[in-house]
């Protein structure tokens, strides 16, 4: 049944956070400001490679109105961040990788006053020859940007012996995927307010997706304790990956310690681009074979990512694409290689989809290709080399077995868009303009969830009865548009049996939540209800048992409900929620503390539980100027119960329209380490008339009777699979392979055929 | 709010002259230091790409009055230059006979900027996409220059402007576009394609293709009009493009070429040559003068062979 407003009935619930974010009224933290603020801004390098000689602060100094003006020489603690390995300088020392290389920071009375001062800061650089190719970075003679070179990470995955499984094979396909640097475009860019307090301690609002994670590295910077910082994290106006690191907190923290005054910083458009991270561009190298029959036999893969000048997570991500290149197929021979490099181009990081976008893209674009070349149906061909239930995960690992690969497979073969290209030959002869081309294409992935084998990735959540009656709810979580404080809310309703009114959320705050890991990797809804599960018995146990002792019924016969206690069975309510909070004894309190599991393997960062999930899509080429239009999108998704239909939605519709953008107009275009798209005027995001087409999504919820771990997750994987069925939707329509993102009209244009002019353009 | 550099700069200061004379005198007092501004939604982009910098002094048209008017002239219709996009594309007298102004403006940004920007300012910026369809209709510009008012073709004066130190010192009060004679006979409700008499048939189409569906930079931007005979003679035939940072012009010699010939598909191939040949895009990083080359071809044969029936020839 298909996912919508009338099918869910009651439980299609108006988000809570919703109201004030549709009437602008809620203030995110960026829009917070503090009496006596001062206004942070970073200098950042001219050159995208450069020694630099000498940093001048002096005249900076001087100018009336600033309060600080600091460089690598005024870092107390560590001067570098980095989640999984320290090596972005806060501050340069001596030597730039990459234009958005900090120098120097000021605080100044006002924006225009730190813009001068910015000014005043003089730099000797002395230019270095530019590495802007991840494939000229691996060469012998490259500047090398890293004591360990420019390899940030290789990853290899072996079985079998896939020079003989060639050998055996019937059909091979061999080709060159490339996928383009997209950025994150979150609406709110990056920034926040840090306030030094009376008692010594420093509270930094600053978005990020995992607060403890940014404590950690604040203190080291900082060189304090991390009970000494305080970060408010929560409500963050998009992220999609790109806050998870740090960005202008560090700035931020050390101009507020040193001048002892808040410090409002936040980004304009031009330095998020400048600055920020990106999705890692690609070029996946893969040849796949497969008997006479159709079987596939051996699948070889090389990944190269560039990753820009500094780790962040790219070695995660490129291990996470090795896995999805792998994807939801078995093969008895396979040998899949990747390295990630260093360059002087922009910072690549995390991003929604984390790898898997790019290998999927490549590894479907193999499947429709093989299937063409053995005369079969593209959805045929898939089927006879999917996993089956019970298969190990693509390295071989123990995973959660669901059957979400084949329902969502059966779901794609039966749905009316999938029937309808059955049709279509017939269909192409009544089309009105005979330039305008219509195809439907498919595609497949299962995409993991979690941090993976190694990485730790704690889970967990408190339930307490605070003194007003309120049931409050607190996770270590953070809200950044993906609808969890709704989702929360609605797992508490429904699992609690207790009304919105009862409930009060409290994330993004550690000095008050818990330690609930990272909201990334597909995994915080999934960790809130595991949480509540652990939670329910002995929660609801010690309030029944409360409630039991004032009113006298065994707790046995009690239940929670809207407002209070009520009889198992009877309507009347005996005891409101504020009455039992006033009640003698001990507070009410449960804490659970777990890991996110993972799978009984050493090979790092393989996962262990997987959504499933595929589409069709229906596309309209116009040929005489070779666009592309998405007409109809048809989603099946296997992740478990849907926890909250509205969000489960707008996370699918959400992705995909980050895959269209990353399939037809995205790209942030570097030319020798510069940005050329330095704004939204030329880096172009789909706009509302670029999504008209519909949009319908088939959760399947199935899950096997003994599983434990309840839904899956669900943020990322509808940005996954479009990019590949957009491209194999063209194919039907044009006869023309896509293999570069975005797509390139140029290569789709045909002459009117009017002309006879037999050969089309390219 | 993010702080920008504009944000980060001193205030520049506005004037806000009452007539056309006293707008001018501003201008010749502040010379390069003044900028004629009016929706000023183009010159904050190219502020804040650092294409332009800021002046110091904005000389804001909207307090003149009369500006932003569009009424019927002995010869055509006049359009006040301060008229912005939206009352342009809502106004009757436009839809009636200059359908493809209407169509360009549609595609010009997004409804927030058509309500502040003007059409004067998107012909001032010598590359804005409605041009290209004035230019089919012969637009003729009306500036004050000091002295008196003076008329010039929109086709004359876009080389002219586009040359780099030109000071744009006049200040454009109106266009008139001109009524046609054959194009006159329309009748008000055939705004669309339709017969002026049973012998012949007007056609006109706009097209702009970007990099996505709406608020886009243009790549190209095409503009084809004119009158057949029911056997397919070409009789009138206006070609513009344009695009992206291209000076929009017109196809005169594609135009000539092919008025008096009978539309068939040696003659479409010819001209298909012709504009691949005449069109000289800019390219930019997002597209390639191959690629505009193609497009515009591409649309303007299309176009050509579906006023002369290419459609129902199929069976569609």
């Amino acid at each position: 049944m298909l996912l919508n407003r009338s099918g869910s009935g009651g439980r299609w619930r108006i988000r809570p956070d919703g109201p004030d974010k549709v009437t602008g009224a809620l203030a995110y933290l960026t829009d917070m400001t503090s009496e006596d603020m001062l206004y942070g801004l970073v200098l950042r390098s001219e050159h995208p490679h450069a020694v630099i000689l000498a940093i001048y602060t002096d005249k900076a100094k001087q100018l009336p109105g600033v309060h600080a003006v600091l460089t690598y020489l005024d870092v107390p603690g560590l001067n570098a961040f980095g989640i999984a390995h320290p090596d972005q300088p806060v501050f340069c020392e001596d030597r730039a990788r990459y234009i958005g290389d900090a120098i120097a920071a000021v605080a100044a009375e006002s924006p225009a006053i730190a813009q001068q001062a910015l000014q005043l800061i003089e730099v000797e650089y002395e230019p270095l020859q530019v590495i802007d190719d991840p494939e000229q970075a691996l060469l012998a003679d490259a500047p090398q940007l890293h004591p360990n070179g420019n390899a940030l990470h290789r990853t290899t995955f072996c079985k079998g012996n896939t020079e003989e499984g060639f050998k055996q094979c019937t059909y091979i396909i061999e080709e060159t995927y490339y996928t383009p640097r997209q950025m994150h475009t979150y609406m709110e860019t990056e920034g926040g307010l840090f306030v030094p307090e009376e008692n010594g301690r420093l509270t930094v609002y600053s978005p990020t997706q995992h607060g403890f994670m940014d404590r950690l590295q604040l203190s080291r910077i900082l060189a304090v304790p991390q009970s000494d910082i305080r970060i408010v994290s929560s409500p963050i106006g998009g992220s999609f990956g790109g806050k998870d690191e740090l960005n202008v907190q560090p700035y931020g923290a050390l101009l507020a310690v040193r001048t002892g005054r808040a410090v409002k910083m936040h980004n304009s458009r031009r330095e998020s681009v400048r600055a920020g991270l990106k999705r890692h561009p690609m070029k996946i190298y893969m040849k796949t074979g497969t008997d006479a029959a159709g079987k596939l036999l051996a699948h070889e893969v090389s990944l190269l990512a560039d990753t820009g000048p500094y780790s962040t997570l790219g070695a995660e991500v490129l291990n996470f694409a090795a896995e999805h290149a792998i994807g939801p197929y078995r093969y008895e021979h396979l040998d899949v290689k990747g390295v990630s490099v260093f360059t002087n181009n922009g910072m690549s990081g995390e991003f929604r989809g984390f790898g898997g976008n790019q290998s999927i893209f490549a590894l479907e674009g193999q499947m429709d290709r093989l299937a063409e070349r053995l005369g079969m149906e593209p959805w045929d061909f898939r089927r006879l080399n999917l996993r089956k239930a019970d298969d190990p995960g693509p390295f071989d690992q123990p995973i959660a077995m669901t059957e979400g690969a084949e329902r969502v497979w059966e779901a794609i073969a039966k749905c009316p868009l999938w029937q309808e290209r059955k049709a279509m030959k017939q269909l192409e002869q009544f089309a009105r303009e005979p330039w305008i081309k219509t195809g439907i294409g498919a595609a497949i992935t299962m995409h993991g969830a979690g941090l993976g084998v190694g990485i730790p990735d704690p889970a967990g959540g408190r339930l307490l009865l605070a003194d007003d009656g309120k049931i409050e709810a607190v996770f270590g979580y953070e809200e950044f548009g993906q609808g969890l404080i709704a989702s929360l809310e609605q797992m508490l309703i429904e699992q609690f049996g207790i009304a919105d009114g009862d409930i009060r959320i409290i994330i993004g705050d550690t000095d008050v939540v818990p330690d609930s890991g990272s909201t990334t990797a597909s995994r915080a809804t999934a960790m809130m209800w595991k949480s509540l599960q652990r939670l329910r018995a002995p929660f609801t146990g010690q309030m029944l048992e409360r409630a039991s002792s004032i009113i006298g019924f065994p707790a046995g016969q009690l239940r929670l409900s809207e407002g209070g206690i009520r009889k198992i069975g009877a309507d009347e309510l005996l005891l409101t929620f504020k009455e039992l909070a006033n009640a003698e004894g001990v507070p009410i309190r449960c804490e659970t503390a777990f890991n996110f599991p993972t799978s009984a393997t050493d090979r790092v960062g393989a996962h262990f539980m997987y959504t499933y999930s595929a589409v069709a899509v229906m596309v309209e080429l116009n040929t005489l100027s070779g666009r592309v239009r998405v007409l109809q999108q048809y989603h099946a998704v296997a992740a478990g119960p849907v926890v909250n239909p509205q969000g489960y939605l707008g996370q699918i519709e959400g992705g995909s329209s980050m895959a269209l953008g990353f399939t037809l107009t995205e790209e942030a275009v570097m030319e020798k380490g510069h940005y050329m798209t330095r704004n939204l005027d030329t880096y172009l995001i789909p706009t509302i008339a670029d999504q008209r087409g519909t949009v319908e999504v088939e959760p399947i919820e199935h899950l096997p009777e003994d599983d434990e771990y309840g839904p899956r997750g669900i943020g990322e994987v509808g940005s996954v699979t479009l990019a590949p069925a957009i491209a194999a939707a063209i194919r039907q329509a044009s006869g023309k392979w896509v293999n570069r993102l975005p797509v390139d009209p140029g290569s789709l244009q045909e002459t009117p055929f009017f002309l006879n002019r037999a050969v089309s353009e390219g | 709010m993010g702080m920008n550099i504009q944000e980060a700069t001193e205030s520049p200061l506005v004037w806000q002259p009452q007539t056309a004379e006293e707008a001018w005198k501003y201008k010749q007092s502040y010379g390069d230091d003044g900028v004629y501004i009016a929706g000023g939604t183009l010159l904050r982009t190219q502020w804040e790409a650092g294409t332009a910098i800021p002046p110091r002094h904005f000389i804001d048209l909207n307090s003149i009055p009369g500006l932003n008017e569009i009424s019927i002239g002995e010869e055509g219709l006049l359009i006040g230059s301060q008229t912005t996009l939206q009352a342009c594309r809502a106004n009757p007298l436009l839809q009636r006979h200059f359908p493809m102004v209407i169509a360009a403006v549609r595609t010009i940004a997004a409804p927030s900027i058509r309500n502040l920007a003007t059409i004067g300012g998107n012909i001032v910026s010598v590359v804005g996409d409605s041009i290209t369809a004035l230019l089919a209709y012969d637009a003729v510009l009306v500036w004050y220059n000091g002295v008196k008012e003076q008329e010039e073709d929109l086709a004359d004066w876009l080389p002219e402007a586009a040359k780099p130190g030109n000071r744009h010192d006049r200040l454009l009060l109106r266009l008139l576009l001109p009524f046609k004679a054959y194009r006159k006979e329309e009748t008000p409700c055939s705004s669309e394609e339709g017969q002026v008499n049973s012998d012949t048939k007007l056609f006109h189409a706009y097209h702009k293709i970007g990099r996505r569906e709406s608020f886009t930079p243009s790549l190209v931007t095409v503009s084809v009009s004119g009158l057949l005979t029911r056997t397919g003679v070409i009789e009138e035939l206006q070609i513009a493009v344009g695009g992206g940072q291209t000076i929009p012009g017109r196809l005169e010699e594609a135009e000539r070429a092919v008025k008096g010939k009978i539309v068939d598909n040696a003659m479409l191939a010819y001209l298909y040559d012709r504009i691949i040949e005449l069109y000289e895009p800019r390219e930019d990083i997002f597209a390639s003068a191959a690629y505009r080359k193609r497009t515009a071809a591409n649309l303007i044969v299309t176009e050509l062979w579906k006023a002369f029936g290419g459609l129902s020839e199929q069976g569609g």
